[in-house]
């Protein structure tokens, strides 16, 4: 009976996939703290900044709850191409929220460091 | 397509044009055009003013991602490629409008948009069945406060203890009528009922933050399941 002293695959990736889903909205609002960006752009420095693939449908409908819970804010800019693009960044509420959302980071950072 | 530059004007989406984009092959214009329309038929449920934002940011998603795409590989197959990662509008934009229709019910109460967001919303929890029972008795309470004027000997509160408790309308109540306790205080006793639903309401959604858990769940759904590499977090 190995198997029992193996990891257990499926609950790591399980736990893998909640402390991602936990962190989304944090990775997202530190992204776009440095800098404004449009849905593709966001997509894309995620990926190259953490290799988290985040698809479309999973973007988006974060980005419109951010903005509901008034942390980012949103605005059109027109285009020479004529394809206008939609730039996402924080209001001052949402540079205030992830100032306590990184101190509280570290916080559990040391706590749990702690305990291991 | 070359990288375009940027335009410093804000611009609101109302005023703004949609255009197209064109393709050189028209297949691929094709495949666009059909894309296009699944996308507002996916979104024909919100406020003109959110279906133009949806359509013109996710034109604006396959027009930047076409960019970044090698011609080589040919515009049909980088278009699929493109749509594929999107998804099909039906499906990955359900969150999407279930939140902004649920924000629209929010903000105007109008019955017709509070029905069609429980209809897309129901499936998400708790919340909203409480929303939708919430709501379901202002109607009724509402309701009962306007037959009351019209039909003021079949609508009442008949009270008899341990025997009878009636709240509503009863046609042929001439048994009931004697045990009518409210009179005409029945109207504003009932508008003050569905205050109080209201109220509950306002609150829930308000200062509940089961509706963000909600939210949270929905998002979690749609997270690729690709980011594992032989069974290794990325990350």
């Amino acid at each position: 009976m190995i198997y029992i002293y193996a990891m257990n695959k499926e609950f790591i990736d399980k736990w893998h996939s909640q402390v991602k889903k936990g962190t989304l909205s944090f990775i997202v609002l530190i992204v776009l703290d440095k800098n404004e960006l449009y849905g593709y752009d966001l997509i894309e420095k995620i990926r190259n900044q953490t290799s988290i693939e985040i698809a479309e449908g999973t973007l988006y409908p974060l980005v419109n709850r951010l903005k509901t819970d008034k942390l980012l804010d949103s605005k059109w800019v027109e285009q020479e191409t004529g394809i206008p693009r939609k730039y996402y960044f924080l209001t001052k509420t949402g540079k205030q929220t992830l100032e306590e959302m990184k101190v509280q980071w570290k916080n559990l950072q040391k706590l749990i460091t702690k305990l291991m | 397509m070359e990288e375009p530059a940027k335009i410093n004007h804000k611009a609101n989406v109302t005023n703004m044009e949609f255009k197209k984009l064109q393709f050189k092959i028209s297949d691929a214009q094709r495949i666009y055009e059909n894309y296009l329309k699944q996308i507002k038929s996916a979104t024909k449920k919100l406020p003109r003013e959110d279906q133009q934002d949806i359509l013109m940011e996710l034109n604006s998603h396959i027009y930047e991602s076409m960019a970044k795409k090698n011609p080589e590989t040919g515009e049909v197959t980088n278009l699929l490629t493109v749509l594929d990662r999107i998804g099909v509008p039906d499906e990955v934009l359900k969150p999407l409008v279930a939140e902004r229709k649920l924000n629209q019910a929010i903000r105007t109460f109008n019955p017709v948009h509070v029905i069609q967001a429980l209809m897309l919303n129901l499936s998400y929890g708790i919340t909203y069945i409480i929303f939708f029972i919430s709501y379901l008795f202002i109607a009724a309470f509402s309701f009962l406060a306007v037959a009351k004027l019209f039909y003021p000997s079949s609508v009442g509160f008949y009270y008899k203890k341990g025997e009878i408790f009636r709240y509503g309308v009863f046609a042929s109540n001439d048994n009931l009528q004697a045990f009518e306790v409210l009179g005409n205080w029945f109207i504003p006793v009932t508008v003050l009922f569905a205050f109080v639903f209201y109220f509950i309401i306002t609150i829930f959604l308000k200062l509940n933050g089961s509706l963000k858990s909600v939210k949270n769940d929905r998002l979690g759904k749609h997270l690729s399941p690709d980011t594992t590499v032989e069974g290794h977090p990325i990350w």
